[in-house]
């Protein structure tokens, strides 16, 4: 009993670090966000509390606050209520194995992770995302409506079928540095500089990761489930109020989640040449560190915003055509190119090449076959006149 | 009956519980579920001071305690509920209580592996499917069990057979069964490298022991797995209406 009890203060130190500033930078994201849209429409955005708007997150808590919280007459009470904590929860608990500083160069009151030396962190993280799609599922279900109801299937169809590619695509880095755990895997790129991150060796992984989080987590192109033109809301079309907010902090919990986790695997979490290397011991090296963390971070988000802005929604059938005819073949021979370079002992660097000669190669053949099927279809209904 | 002599109370506590969990079975017409319950509670009390605890670290006896009793709840309002979508998602619950006692047992990679196949994938599913099945509600078919009788009795005995199974083999046996056997030994499929204990709570021993001293029947598995995602493509698609 009393091992453990030592621990304990600096975790929930921790916890209590991590939940505060994920909870306030949920909301200065969604002014961001605002901002963003904004910036990219040539509007100005929301600019009327406080400097440049800087306290419209706080006059939106107070409004969302003070909101009745409605349940409707015709929904399953228990699940309603249940569905926007599940959504919230498991994105959360999702965090417990990221680091997000220099973890052995922590202070002694706090930790730079929730729960370190998880030998299987990366499959904790799939395990409690692939439990995310519960909230969705039951939210749409219980609502006991039918726009909800199909908003929560076409979620439920893209959550499970986008986990396949995305563990798929990080197992290339999985075998290259011979752990699940992401700070061995954050510490073996920092050793090697920025030479050694895992984007010169897994540019495709990278690519395929990042979009499919992408779907995972219903941004923007894939937000198939609560698109508004077909489906009202989606699964939330009955929610209002703080539940309602619930469900898009659980959204942008996992859009953070995503972002540290693009950042460590593939851009070497807080490693940068000259100011943040394993080496530098200078007073507050950890907090440049986690600077350059959150930098790239931040960077990650704004290409999130940006690519909202850029790329119009999928249709269904296309999001499904992505992941299975794409992302699983192109993830799959990424595996065995990792795999055969690890057995002949050839230099890693020689899958960069191989990524874009594997992305160009496809890329041009399912051109080539998009083009002769829309000649064919062409000429048929020239013979049909 | 010698046997019966020594072990009435074991015996009494399951049948006890059996009775309870047989009673607040879904049926046409609702019995008071407060009479199954208290079966069921008092069954599952006396089972449960039978069985003497492992000694443990208070935290780990409390947590081991929390997910064994929410395991074994869920379970039966698993099977006793009438709406199906609540019964998938008391199993789910199942699901990740057991994850939790693997995790307790340091088999960190099978609890993560359980909870994304089964409540990540396989419950999802489920669920999938009861709401696409349930458009107008749940029919009367739908809201009561079976074989209610049968059911209980076969699952308390296949308990009880498994309790008492455990209880005769000591706690030495499980040692030497994860061990070096003659069988295992000279076993094609099974092939546990000599005298090299397997560093199971880590995933590079875990990989190491799965496709090194376990090769053949990993790879054997992985054929039937295969060879069964084939079949399923063969058999899903309706080639009169020209898909696939």
């Amino acid at each position: 009993m009393n091992d453990w009890l030592p621990s304990l203060i600096p975790t929930l130190i921790t916890i209590a670090v991590v939940l505060g500033a994920i909870l306030t930078g949920c909301m200065y994201l969604v002014l961001a966000e605002r901002k963003v849209s904004a910036w990219m429409q040539d509007r100005i955005g929301p600019n009327r509390v406080g400097p440049m708007g800087l306290f419209q997150p706080v006059a939106d808590g107070i409004k969302i606050l003070l909101k009745e919280g409605v349940i409707p007459s015709h929904v399953d009470k228990w699940l309603f209520l249940i569905a926007p904590a599940i959504s919230m929860f498991t994105t959360m608990l999702a965090f417990a194995v990221v680091p997000f500083g220099p973890v052995d160069q922590a202070p002694s009151w706090l930790r730079f992770i929730i729960a370190p030396n998880i030998d299987i962190g990366l499959v904790f993280i799939f395990a409690v995302g692939s439990l995310a799609v519960y909230g969705v599922i039951l939210g749409g279900w219980a609502s006991n409506n039918k726009y909800s109801a199909l908003g929560s299937l076409r979620a439920s169809a893209q959550v499970v079928s986008y986990e396949i590619p995305l563990g798929m695509s990080v197992l290339g880095v999985v075998l290259m540095s011979h752990t699940l755990n992401l700070e061995k895997i954050l510490s073996l790129q920092a050793e090697g500089g920025i030479a050694h991150w895992n984007i010169w060796y897994q540019p495709l992984a990278a690519l395929i990761f990042y979009v499919s989080s992408l779907a995972e987590s219903n941004r923007l192109p894939f937000d198939l489930s609560e698109c508004e033109q077909e489906l009202v809301g989606g699964y939330h079309t009955e929610y209002g109020g703080l539940r309602m907010v619930l469900f898009f902090v659980g959204e942008y919990t996992h859009l953070v989640t995503i972002s540290f986790l693009t950042s460590i695997l593939f851009f070497g979490g807080w490693n940068f040449p000259w100011i943040a290397t394993p080496e530098s011991n200078y007073f507050g090296a950890w907090l440049v560190k986690i600077l350059v963390l959150l930098a790239k971070v931040l960077f990650s988000i704004f290409l999130i915003m940006m690519i909202r802005w850029t790329i119009p929604r999928f249709r269904f059938d296309q999001l499904m055509e992505l992941t299975w005819k794409v992302f699983l073949p192109l993830s799959l021979a990424n595996v065995v190119a990792v795999m055969f370079v690890l057995q002949f002992a050839w230099p890693p660097i020689v899958l960069l090449p191989f990524s874009i000669l594997l992305f160009a190669l496809f890329g041009f053949f399912t051109v080539t076959a998009k083009r002769m099927e829309l000649s064919r279809r062409r000429r048929a209904s020239l013979v049909m006149q | 009956m010698q046997w019966l002599e020594d072990h009435w109370q074991g015996v009494a506590a399951l049948v006890l519980m059996g009775a309870g969990v047989w009673w607040m079975m879904p049926r046409r017409t609702e019995w008071p579920k407060a009479i199954g319950m208290i079966l069921a509670l008092v069954g599952a009390f006396l089972l449960a001071s039978r069985i003497r605890a492992a000694e443990g670290p208070v935290g780990e006896t409390i947590l081991f305690s929390v997910f064994a009793t929410s395991a074994i709840t869920c379970a039966i309002l698993m099977i006793t509920n009438r709406n199906p979508v609540y019964s998938a998602l008391w199993f789910a619950l199942v699901t990740l209580s057991v994850c939790g006692l693997f995790w307790l047992q340091f088999a960190h990679f099978l609890a993560a592996a359980t909870v994304i196949v089964y409540a990540g994938a396989i419950v999802v599913t489920f669920v999938f499917v009861i709401m696409l099945a349930q458009q107008s509600g749940a029919t009367i078919y739908d809201q009561r069990s079976r074989q209610p009788f049968l059911a209980t009795v076969t699952a308390f005995l296949l308990l009880g057979a498994l309790l008492a199974t455990l209880r005769s083999s000591t706690s030495d046996d499980f040692h030497v069964a994860a061990q070096q056997t003659p069988a295992a030994a000279t076993n094609l499929l099974s092939r546990p490298t000599e005298n090299t204990p397997i560093d199971a709570d880590t995933m590079k021993g875990l990989g190491r022991s799965l496709f090194g001293d376990y090769l053949f029947a990993v790879e054997l598995a992985g054929m039937v797995l295969l060879i069964a995602t084939i079949g399923a493509i063969a058999i899903a698609p309706r080639r009169s209406r020209g898909t696939l």
